[in-house]
């Protein structure tokens, strides 16, 4: 009897490791698993809450605490950084304006703004094989599979599942991401590649005689047709030659603070 | 009667999992033991016949979902670790703590080699710290989950 019962438990076993062999197949390869997972996500969404929990009371606490004549201060400060912003902004609206006017003289259709949604950081994936981020809105608020984030720095990364309240997005320093750029100086075009650390991308295979020096800047192409282009992506830190292949490697740090920023934007492309 | 008491295994799997999600530093993270492992050993351990395959099955299942791997991944981890468990409980049960930590350790371990294995076939592979740092801090608390759970189950009166 005894021995029956393990045999038992022993094809149990087998039959439970074959359907997780099943699942891990069918989750890696197709999209038809993105259902369970939004439900149980969904399911999950107030565990998410209370984890984030202590840091947001942390936030009231503190602000609860800041004093008068701080609050005074940082009001005279942010008022005089409204002005000279204000400022720009009259500049910008004309030069808005200008190259409107100059694209439609060309017949572009290229757009100049576009859509945004504000949301915030719910969670980081703890996976360390993975650059990953939970945000607060889902499909409910418009988010869609491939938007692109970002934060008030530059482009943070894409969202690649969503559910009715979060949206999971991967961060462009996943080692599983690229994104199509283009230097602003020099105007190559490549594509980096992320490393699985939150400050440094990788771009690949350039020719060696392309024009790049060290802290060039650089923008999304908006080729690929994932990200809107000319949104800042990374700034160039080192230049690494391949002298047998002819070939230059070029390592950038990202402009958006892929570790540090609670508040994103999600860009609905129009 | 029976499903208040199951209750009590369910939210130590919710605290576990809330352990499993809670922000750390990046360099803290690689070090943080499986807490949903740990709980699952403790309870397939003290009740078999409650805590088996299936309940490993939709325990991996949610963890899978939490952490973002691939659908299976834990879960195939957790069925292995609850079998071999299985299989072994009566002798374990018996042994003192250092020694049950050794053993947990090993299991561990397994759970480990379970997913850097499937990681490794899609192409990442799994530095040797974060190898073998998450199970060594697992055992080493062992013997405070271990006193923690069994304190809670004979609250319990499970």
């Amino acid at each position: 009897m005894k021995t029956l019962l393990q045999a038992h438990a022993t094809l149990h076993a087998l039959f439970l490791i074959g359907i997780c062999i099943a699942l891990m197949v069918v989750d890696h390869r197709f999209q038809h698993l993105e259902v369970v997972r939004s439900n149980i996500s969904l399911a999950l969404s107030p565990l998410r809450y209370i984890v984030s929990l202590p840091v947001t009371a942390g936030d009231w606490v503190s602000d609860w605490f800041t004093s008068h004549t701080e609050l005074l201060d940082e009001n005279e400060a942010l008022k005089a950084e409204g002005r000279i912003l204000n400022a720009r902004l009259q500049k910008l609206e004309i030069l808005v304006e200008e190259n409107a006017r100059l694209r439609n003289l060309l017949g572009s259709s290229r757009k100049i703004a576009d859509d945004v949604i504000v949301a915030e950081l719910l969670s980081v994936n703890q996976n360390p094989y993975r650059q990953l981020i939970e945000i607060n809105k889902g499909s409910g608020d418009g988010v869609e599979i491939g938007h692109a984030v970002i934060d008030d720095f530059g482009i943070m990364g894409q969202v690649i599942h969503v559910n009715p309240q979060s949206a999971t997005t991967i961060l462009i320093s996943d080692p599983e991401h690229a994104v199509p750029v283009q230097f602003v100086r020099s105007g190559t075009r490549s594509v980096a590649f992320g490393r699985g650390t939150t400050n440094q991308l990788e771009l690949r295979y350039l020719p060696a005689t392309a024009d790049i020096m060290i802290d060039d800047d650089l923008v999304t192409s908006g080729l690929g047709g994932r990200f809107p282009a000319d949104y800042p992506v990374a700034k160039v830190t080192a230049i690494v030659e391949d002298r047998v292949h002819g070939f230059v490697t070029v390592f950038a740090e990202p402009k958006a603070r892929l570790d540090s920023s609670r508040e994103v934007l999600v860009i609905k492309p129009r | 009667m029976s499903k208040l008491r199951d209750l009590v295994i369910y939210l130590c799997l919710v605290v576990a999992l809330v352990l499993m999600i809670l922000p750390l530093p990046e360099w803290v993270q690689i070090y943080r033991p499986n807490f949903v492992t740990l709980v699952l050993i403790y309870w397939s351990m003290a009740l078999p016949k409650r805590v088996g395959l299936w309940f490993a099955f939709f325990t991996g299942i949610i963890l899978d979902t939490s952490q973002g791997t691939l659908l299976g991944q834990h879960t195939l981890a957790l069925i292995i670790v609850v079998f071999i468990n299985l299989n072994f409980y009566q002798r374990i049960r018996v042994l003192e703590l250092p020694q049950q930590a050794i053993y947990v350790f090993v299991l561990l371990l397994i759970n480990q080699v379970v997913i850097a294995w499937v990681e490794g076939i899609m192409g990442r592979p799994t530095p040797l710290l974060a190898f073998f740092g998450a199970p060594f801090i697992g055992m080493l608390i062992w013997p405070w989950v271990f006193v923690v759970l069994r304190d809670i189950r004979r609250k319990a009166i499970l």
